[in-house]
């Protein structure tokens, strides 16, 4: 055990320092996502002690069904969102016993003195690797005050909170995160309770530990975006709304907000094999590859889909926070509008902040950056046929015609191959190539005063429309 | 007589302005030759000559630019007489006539492309009326370059079968003064573009949206244009009661309305519509639903109509009477190719409604002197009187039209049981312009004689096939009826060379007929070919007497000449 905790607090110093903001929750709570993780930090920082990490997973996994000291033993990060809320939520299910645990209090005290312990170990740590590195103290140095701040800051802010679980109004109807770690929404987050006290102090939590993490985190998300983005932000506001959740107002504090990073969201694969590492789409999936491993993983036990816990209390509303700083959808935005499900942050963080890559191969000319827009819009690609002349395509004539009722100077445009079978049709057939060509070149005068390209000008390869 | 005082006192025509000489051209009407034979006096002459023309009918294309540049002030150009119109004169006129055109015709012409158009529309900035009907190559392109006359207020473009929603659209979008338009037969231009027109061009009087495949998708902003007048739905089949039920809009403004060969429309939907369009006054439902005692009934509400057409409907005698029974007076009334009027029903129309002026009856086989007796003597007023193929009136009945309908000017006995007694009576009509007497087998020359003798201005004759006609008949005609413009002969065996001769006198004769007459010549046909220099059609099939020898000056004198119908029968021609 004590290995392990060393190990652990190894990892999350580390992880803690690394350039990349990848968070560690996933590393701890969702071995999936460790393993993604670890490979990275294993190039990073070339230590070795990183090879066992993956075969720790599974203890750890396990050890969540255990008593809690065992979780407050858990590292807890302050840049970390879901170790927190982990700790809370064995709080908070111990609460739910009794109205007011003393107990709980001694468990939140005994999680305080772990912390700084551990912050503690960090700084021994640190003391201890100053010898070693010598290369790049400068640099090395910021970073270890900045993640010190931050822990120190979580610490404070977890006292808070723990001073606010006192509070009498504090009711319990949420559930404990269930460790089902197989579902990338059961990441956990910091669960607000409906009672206004402490649900405040635990959001200001939330959100100090989450700054916090971006400072300790000096390439983080916004800092790799330039203004470009800042622009693509603006243009696709609109767009999101899209994905809102269809005029869906919540209080704010009514819903739990999960933020994934931006690896997360971009990752191809969400389940990864424990053993060989092999990343997949689908649960199911994983499941189907364990088989491979052994027999243990061929009971019905182990093939079952892991199903959620039924509980009798009603589930917390959970919304997701787009990690890109500065948008709508982020949570630190003054009009943040959450998005509803791990799908609609996909999606939403890969139109808005990301680079369309896939090209329309029928018109060349639509870009998008998710893979199921370009094949819907390929469905239809070729088929908005129905042309304003203000450059706005319709798939239906009506709505072309209502759109041209409604506006003043806008015209049908006529398609440019049209154009030119208009042109060339009566007149090669009767008068000829010459009649033709002197067609073209006399209407070269008229062509430039040609407002909407719907005439000859086409002809003169202007191509206005 | 005008190169007479010209040359004798030329001062005085110095003295002249310019624009009394002009009033003096206004008068020149009558025979297009006039003013060229003024022209061709002098230079000045010819000067004021080509400053006065407005109107410019040219026959070719190559010589228009030269021509457009000697008539300065063309204002109007009928290309109709030019069927090859390509882009370089559509070019040369937007270049030439590019601030006074404001009116062309190209519904003949075929060659022309989108791109000659658009240089016409974006250079004649004045452009009021361009007919481009029959251009059934013509496509959205095209369409998108009319838009470009701004200022157009008249628009024919039946026809253009390939111009769709997207054209019409750049029309109405383009040319918001329009006034009048016809799409007829513009079969690729549905409810959208029809919509879209009412929509942006206000000031529509005139639409014509014939065997359009419409449906009741554009009616409502249809009527509620404010000054509409004039409204065509022959044979839009995609218009049916329920919509007109649905119509609430009450277009003050329509006056006309056709609603032909529309099948769909039972009297249900025409008692909605007209009670929704108070102010008609022509309705036109040809070849539609039967005319029943309810339609009749849903009609009585147009409290201005003035004109009903039923032609080829099934009438009923409930129907006929119920129409007899609206408070309104009809002054024209059509019921030609109708089955079911009876004498019973046209009397009782024709007593009530006394004021009529037009009276269709063509093929209305049922009626007998009892309606003609009644229709004479109440409609005394009647200017025009068709009555094509109403075998079952005796010969009787004739005088009695002559006797009481003094005002006639129109008159079709085609396939009656006239005579020369009928004839003598219609000649007291003096006014008679028109006579139709194909078919009438039992009029001889004496009859004609009256009509050649009193009837001075008469100016279109149908004598087909009227056997008992021979030159003496002709003769009198021709002495009597200065101003005939229109004759056929046609079949009639005894007409010889003799009876040419004596037309060749009728100078403005502009349709000549004589298919099937053995006897005539090449001499006959010279002379016509000579004295009636306004030839335009001319029919001499089967005439196997004629030859080159008659063809020959015909090529020469008759400039006008646009249709000749003449069999290639022999080696020689």
């Amino acid at each position: 055990m004590d290995l392990k905790e060393g190990l652990r607090a190894e990892t999350w110093a580390k992880s803690s320092l690394a350039e990349n903001e990848m968070s560690k929750r996933i590393s701890s709570n969702n071995p999936c996502f460790t393993d993604f993780n670890s490979q990275q930090y294993q190039q990073k920082w070339e230590d070795p002690s990183i090879l066992d990490y993956d075969i720790r997973i599974n203890p750890a996994f396990q050890e969540f069904n255990q008593p809690p000291q065992n979780q407050s033993s858990l590292p807890c990060d302050p840049t970390n969102q879901i170790k927190n809320p982990f700790q809370m939520n064995e709080n908070l299910q111990t609460n739910k016993m009794q109205d007011w645990d003393p107990k709980a209090m001694l468990n939140n005290l005994s999680f305080l003195e772990q912390k700084i312990h551990e912050l503690q170990d960090l700084v021994h740590l640190i003391v201890g690797r100053r010898s070693q590195i010598l290369g790049r103290p400068d640099e090395l140095v910021a970073q270890q005050q900045q993640l010190i701040t931050a822990d120190l800051t979580s610490i404070i802010v977890q006292l808070i909170s723990t001073a606010g679980s006192l509070l009498p109004s504090m009711k319990h109807t949420l559930s404990a995160a269930t460790p089902s770690m197989g579902q990338l929404g059961q990441f956990g987050g910091v669960p607000f309770p409906p009672g206004a006290g402490l649900s405040d102090s635990i959001q200001v939590q939330n959100s100090c530990a989450k700054k916090v993490s971006n400072q300790s985190n000096p390439i983080d998300l916004v800092g790799n975006s330039g203004t470009q983005q800042n622009h693509a932000v603006e243009e696709h506001d609109l767009k999101d709304e899209d994905d809102a959740d269809d005029g869906e107002q919540l209080p704010p504090g009514s819903y739990e907000i999960l933020q994934l990073e931006k690896e997360e969201i971009l990752a191809p694969h969400t389940h990864f094999c424990t053993i060989c590492g092999k990343g997949f789409k689908r649960d199911a999936n994983l499941r189907m590859h364990m088989r491979g491993h052994g027999d243990e993983y061929k009971t019905p036990a182990a093939l079952a889909k892991p199903h959620k816990e039924s509980s009798s209390e009603p589930m917390l509303i959970k919304r997701y926070s787009c990690p890109y700083a500065g948008c709508k959808r982020n949570k630190d935005h003054k009009k943040f509008q959450p998005l509803k499900t791990i799908l609609c942050v996909k999606n939403h963080y890969k139109r808005t902040h990301c680079d369309k890559s896939y090209v329309c191969s029928r018109c060349n000319t639509k870009k998008f950056s998710v893979i199921a827009d370009l094949k819907t819009h390929e469905k239809h690609c070729g088929k908005d046929k129905w042309l304003c002349s203000c450059g706005t395509t319709f798939s239906r004539k009506d709505k072309l015609f209502g759109h041209i009722a409604l506006f003043q100077g806008h015209t049908p445009a006529i398609p440019l191959d049209e154009t030119i079978k208009g042109l060339a049709g009566p007149s090669d057939r009767r008068e000829g190539n010459e009649a033709t060509s002197k067609i073209g070149s006399t209407n070269f005068n008229f062509g430039s005063s040609v407002p909407n390209g719907t005439g000859v000008s086409d002809m003169d390869a202007k191509g206005e429309s | 007589m005008k190169k007479q005082r010209c040359s004798e006192k030329i001062n005085l025509f110095d003295l002249l302005s310019e624009e009394i000489v002009f009033i003096i051209l206004d008068c020149l009407n009558t025979n297009p030759f006039d003013k060229k034979s003024f022209s061709l006096v002098c230079k000045s002459f010819y000067i004021t000559e080509s400053k006065h023309r407005k109107k410019l009918k040219p026959l070719r294309q190559e010589h228009l630019p030269a021509v457009l540049i000697r008539y300065s002030n063309t204002t109007h150009l009928d290309l109709s007489l030019c069927p090859r119109i390509n882009d370089h004169s559509l070019f040369a006129i937007s270049k030439i006539t590019s601030f006074t055109l404001q009116s062309i015709d190209l519904s003949r012409s075929w060659g022309f492309s989108s791109s000659g158009l658009l240089s016409l529309t974006l250079s004649c900035k004045n452009l009021k009326e361009i007919d481009i009907s029959n251009a059934v190559s013509l496509k959205d392109a095209g369409a998108a370059a009319l838009a470009e006359a701004k200022n157009l207020e008249k628009l024919w473009m039946g026809r253009c079968k390939m111009v769709t929603d997207m054209g019409v659209g750049c029309i109405a979008v383009g040319c918001k003064n329009l006034k009048l338009i016809s799409l007829k037969w513009c079969l690729g231009v549905g409810d959208l573009g029809v919509g879209l027109i009412a929509v942006k061009c206000k000031e529509i009087r005139s639409l014509d949206l014939s065997y359009l495949p419409i449906t009741n998708k554009c009616l409502p902003s249809i009527l509620k244009l404010q000054h509409l007048e004039d409204l065509i739905l022959e044979g839009c089949f995609g218009i049916d009661d329920c919509s007109l039920a649905a119509l609430k809009h009450r277009c003050k403004s329509l006056k006309v309305l056709d609603m032909s060969s529309c099948q769909n429309i039972s009297h249900l939907g025409l008692s909605s519509l007209t009670s929704s369009i108070g102010g008609l006054q022509q309705l036109t439902l040809a070849h539609g639903s039967p005319v029943t005692l309810s339609i009749a009934n849903g009609l009585k509400k147009l409290s201005m109509l003035q004109s009903i057409k039923l032609d080829g409907s099934v009438v009923t005698r409930a129907g006929l009477k119920a129409i007899g029974d609206w408070c309104v007076s009809l002054k024209e009334l059509s019921l030609s190719k109708c089955d079911g009027v009876t004498d019973e029903g046209l009397s009782y129309v024709a007593t009530k409604h006394r004021d009529l002026r037009k009276l269709d009856i063509t093929c209305c086989r049922k009626i007998s002197d009892v309606s003609i007796t009644h229709v004479t003597s109440s409609c005394t007023g009647l200017t025009s009187l068709r009555m094509e193929s109403c075998t079952l009136v005796p010969r009787e009945a004739f005088v009695l039209i002559g006797q009481r309908c003094r005002f006639l000017e129109e008159l079709d006995l085609t396939d009656n049981e006239i005579d020369d007694e009928g004839l003598k009576s219609i000649s007291r009509c003096s006014k008679l312009s028109v006579l139709k007497l194909g078919i009438c087998l039992n009029i001889t020359d004496g009859g004609l004689a009256h009509v050649g003798m009193c009837c001075s201005k008469l100016k279109e004759l149908d004598l087909y096939r009227c056997v008992g006609i021979m030159d003496s008949g002709i003769l009198t005609i021709a002495c009597g009826c200065p101003d005939l413009e229109m004759i056929n002969i046609a079949y009639l065996k005894d007409i010889t060379d003799s009876s040419l001769l004596s037309l060749s006198k009728c100078s403005r004769l502009n349709t000549f007929e004589s298919r099937g007459c053995p006897l005539i010549t090449s001499l006959g046909l010279a002379a016509i070919a000579v004295g009636c220099k306004q030839l335009i059609k001319l029919d001499i099939k089967w005439c196997h007497n004629i030859n080159d020898v008659g063809m020959l000056p015909l090529a020469h004198f008759s400039q006008n000449l646009r249709q000749l119908h003449k069999i290639l029968e022999s080696a020689s021609f």
